[in-house]
């Protein structure tokens, strides 16, 4: 394969040059046009002739490698972009071309940005909009506002699972699976953090999956609820009890030296719900309390508070951001009629085959909505 | 972003209403069925066709659904669905966006690119260019969708109801039934599946998967003749022809106790079957072909010397040459009071991994097309209870389905006339 591969380069590159050469010489005018990038210029001079789907095909031949984005240049925002863009190939771009101003920017590695020449296509026509991007600075306010939500959420933390230790150490086991559920749910709102966390979360929130329900080295949450109802003795929760609640106060002490990559921010707005889909709406998480319709909210909640920082810069550049709203109401109000007046929840296993499938439903639409963002909101030098 | 063509201002679930195609290929006008119409050939379907590599684009539109006449593809996935919706307009919309992906799928076309605004708006699991392949995708209804939620009681189709238990039967609620039926067919497995989840990913609030089977049809072995089951039997032999389509497959308009929009609908039945191929393996030829009344080599029933050849029951009274209750028998009497019983019979092969013993999930994802539900599949397998093959089968699922009237053109949408 790898032979195969390499042995076709040369002959690719070939092909491309000569295709390059008769394009310059027709003008490049047509569907299609092969722009040349190198070190020195950044797509030379190339036209188009008229608005309407067209396709480039770029040629990097540069000797490094980059990135090559088709802009607006009058605000900066990218119709279309060309990435892991290496020496020597070629990718293709498509896109609607409406009535506008159209550059290529080059962001070669090692190499200070360039723009190259604005064609402009004259007109009314209407095609693809430039999405201005956002950029590492405009990621920074809303980072530092998330860390300040889960710190907040870990001092809230630090008390309830230091009640949930207690009374699991008095043998009060009726009241610590209220306060288990509390504690769970709070932890369950800062979904964009898990990772920042570390082994923080494998400590506190960690599955059984590996280790098997019977291994001391599980612990967390998740332990703590498998022993709370399944019949464990206060004596036999108890080391756990303290366990999770000395590493909440751990992480909390060691949360100010934690940080959230930027990208985070955005790729949270759907990975903490694809997450609540894959082990909450399926039971995967369900240890025997049967609140994981409780978890679902809990992530909403913390989906929610990604969004509200996030939201100035998407009401200008994302036009389903309502649908977002729309879906994640849908499936808030689906299961909170799953609690009971009692204070209980429906476990999933046991919800009606109709109800189930309209959560599910609103889940995976809301995810359809949401997923875009993660596109939008990542941070692009500019 | 921020075009009003890249993103659609209607309910959100049906962003593949205005989803663009780029560069791509519209179907062509509403000749498809005539084209059809004209193919020769001894039977509606003879599921015959020996389709290797890449098929051509199949027509969408037409006054019937494209999939329910011409030979069989290679692969199938038979997909029943809930809807979601809310609501009869919410349900239109549904079926809006469906009739959108099917038009875009079946022609093909090079899906539109998003700039830095989302992930890619295709799964890229066709490449970068959506082939036709020969997909068809027929859409059906199930009686539970006239239900009180849709206010739809009272255009609740005639025959509809849902899925009759019969004796043999064994039917497992959760993979029985459902508000809709889609039949996704190609020429080959990666097609179907890239149309699965095409549709899924644009109708994800709107309707939840309810239970799927994949299926597929094998090649005629030997080339020219019948593609077998996996009991090693031709099956789909006997279809009736295509000049009987109005009386046999079609529900005409004006047919008394049916809804005006009914009209070029097809009931459509779906049966899952589990065979029993490790216990049918154990019982020898000549037991196997008097329960079938076919020969397994060639086909031929046992009173006949070709294929197509109408065995002559008559003749043989007392079933000494295909006894009475063999199954081509009593499936299809030949006589004169049963031809109006006649069902398009479109099977597939379905192979699925083992049960609790370790024997193959192996059989028969068996679909038919009629006029009548109660006049033909149920006098049929009425006719059919207690054959000696059932010790060897066992319906475990399935439904019943009004296959829709036929999208006419680009302005048209699957249901429109039950829903608009």
């Amino acid at each position: 394969m790898l032979a195969m591969a390499m042995r076709k380069t040369p002959l690719l590159t070939i092909a491309v040059l000569a295709a390059m050469a008769l394009l310059t010489a027709c003008g490049g005018g047509g569907a299609s046009n092969t722009i040349s990038f190198n070190s020195a210029s950044c797509g030379g001079s190339w036209t188009l002739a008229k608005p309407g789907w067209h396709t480039f095909e770029l040629y990097n031949a540069n000797d490094v490698g980059g990135e090559i984005d088709l802009i607006d240049p009058r605000t900066s925002g990218i119709y279309a972009e060309a990435d892991q863009f290496g020496p020597g190939t070629t990718q293709t771009m498509s896109l609607n071309v409406g009535s506008g101003r159209y550059a290529f920017r080059c962001i070669f590695e090692d190499t200070d940005p360039m723009t190259g020449p604005t064609v402009t296509v004259p007109g009314h026509v209407k095609g693809f909009t430039a999405t201005v991007p956002v950029t590492n600075n405009e990621l920074v306010g809303p980072a530092k506002q998330y860390q300040a939500y889960a710190a907040a959420g870990l001092k809230t933390l630090v008390g309830q699972t230091e009640t949930l230790a207690s009374d699991v150490q008095r043998g009060n086991l009726a009241a610590a699976r209220g306060d288990w559920l509390r504690a769970h749910l709070t932890y369950e709102t800062l979904g964009a953090a898990y990772d920042a966390f570390g082994n923080f979360d494998d400590e506190i929130d960690g599955r059984a999956d590996a280790l098997g329900v019977s291994n001391p080295q599980w612990t967390g949450f998740y332990r703590l609820e498998y022993g709370l109802w399944h019949g464990q003795s206060a004596g036999e929760l108890a080391p756990y009890a303290s366990k999770l609640a000395a590493d909440v106060r751990s992480l909390l002490a060691a949360w100010p030296t934690m940080e959230i990559p930027l990208i985070d921010i955005g790729l949270r707005t759907h990975e903490i719900l694809e997450n609540a889909l894959e082990f909450q709406l399926t039971g995967h998480d369900d240890y025997g309390s049967g609140t994981t319709l409780a978890t679902t909210l809990a992530n909403i909640q913390g989906t929610r508070e990604l969004l509200s920082l996030l939201h100035p810069l998407l009401v200008t550049r994302y036009p389903g951001l309502p649908g977002v709203y729309t879906w994640l109401d849908r499936l808030q109000t689906l299961l909170e009629a799953e609690h009971q007046p009692d204070g209980t929840w429906v476990p999933v296993a046991q919800l009606p085959a109709s109800a189930r499938e309209e959560i599910d439903a609103a889940c995976s639409q809301a995810l359809q909505e949401l997923a875009p963002i993660a596109s939008i909101a990542e941070p692009r030098n500019t | 972003m921020g075009d009003a063509d890249k993103l659609p201002g209607r309910r959100s679930f049906l962003r593949g209403v205005a989803g663009g195609v780029a560069g791509g290929v519209v179907a062509g006008g509403a000749a498809g069925y005539a084209v059809r119409a004209s193919q020769p050939g001894p039977a509606m379907a003879a599921d015959t066709a020996s389709l290797d590599g890449r098929l051509p684009a199949v027509p969408f539109h037409g006054r019937y659904q494209a999939g329910i006449v011409p030979p069989s593809q290679r692969q199938t996935a038979v997909i029943s669905f809930d809807t979601t919706v809310d609501g009869k307009s919410g349900l239109a919309d549904l079926f809006q966006t469906i009739t959108s992906r099917a038009r875009f799928l079946t022609a093909g076309g090079t899906p539109p690119p998003v700039g830095i605004d989302g992930p890619p708006s295709d799964s890229g699991v066709l490449g970068p260019t959506v082939v036709p392949d020969g997909l068809t995708v027929t859409f059906g209804v199930g009686s539970t969708l006239f239900d009180d939620r849709y206010g739809l009681a009272g255009k609740l189709p005639g025959r509809l109801t849902p899925m009759k238990p019969f004796p043999n039967d064994d039917l497992d609620p959760a993979q029985t039934g459902g508000d809709m039926i889609l039949q996704l067919s190609a020429g080959n497995a990666d097609t179907v599946l890239h149309a699965l989840r095409d549709i899924a990913r644009h109708t994800r609030g709107g309707m939840q998967i309810n239970w799927r089977i994949d299926g597929f049809t094998s090649p005629a072995r030997p080339a020219g003749t019948v593609p077998r089951n996996l009991m090693g039997f031709m099956d789909g032999i006997a279809n009736p022809p295509l000049s009987k389509a109005k009386e046999l497959l079609w529900v005409q308009r004006g047919t008394a106790g049916e809804p005006e929009w009914t009209a070029d609908g097809s009931y459509f039945v779906v049966r899952l079957i589990r065979m029993f191929v490790e216990f049918w393996d154990r019982v020898d030829v000549y037991e196997q072909q008097q329960m079938i009344g076919r020969d397994r080599a060639t086909g031929f029933p046992m009173d006949a010397k070709s294929l197509f050849a109408a065995p002559d029951f008559g003749a043989d009274p007392t079933g000494a040459v295909i006894p009475v209750n063999a199954h081509i028998r009593l499936a299809n009497p030949r006589t004169p009071q049963t031809a109006s019983s006649r069902i398009l019979r479109r099977a597939y092969n379905y192979d699925r991994g083992i049960d609790q013993v370790g024997d193959l999930d192996q059989g028969l994802i068996f679909t038919c097309f009629q006029q009548d539900l109660k006049r033909q599949f149920e006098a049929v397998q009425t006719r059919l209870i207690g054959e000696p093959l059932v010790d060897y089968i066992s319906p475990f699922g399935g439904g019943y389905f009004l296959a829709l009237p036929g999208v006419r053109d680009t302005a048209d949408w699957y249901g429109r006339a039950l829903l608009a």
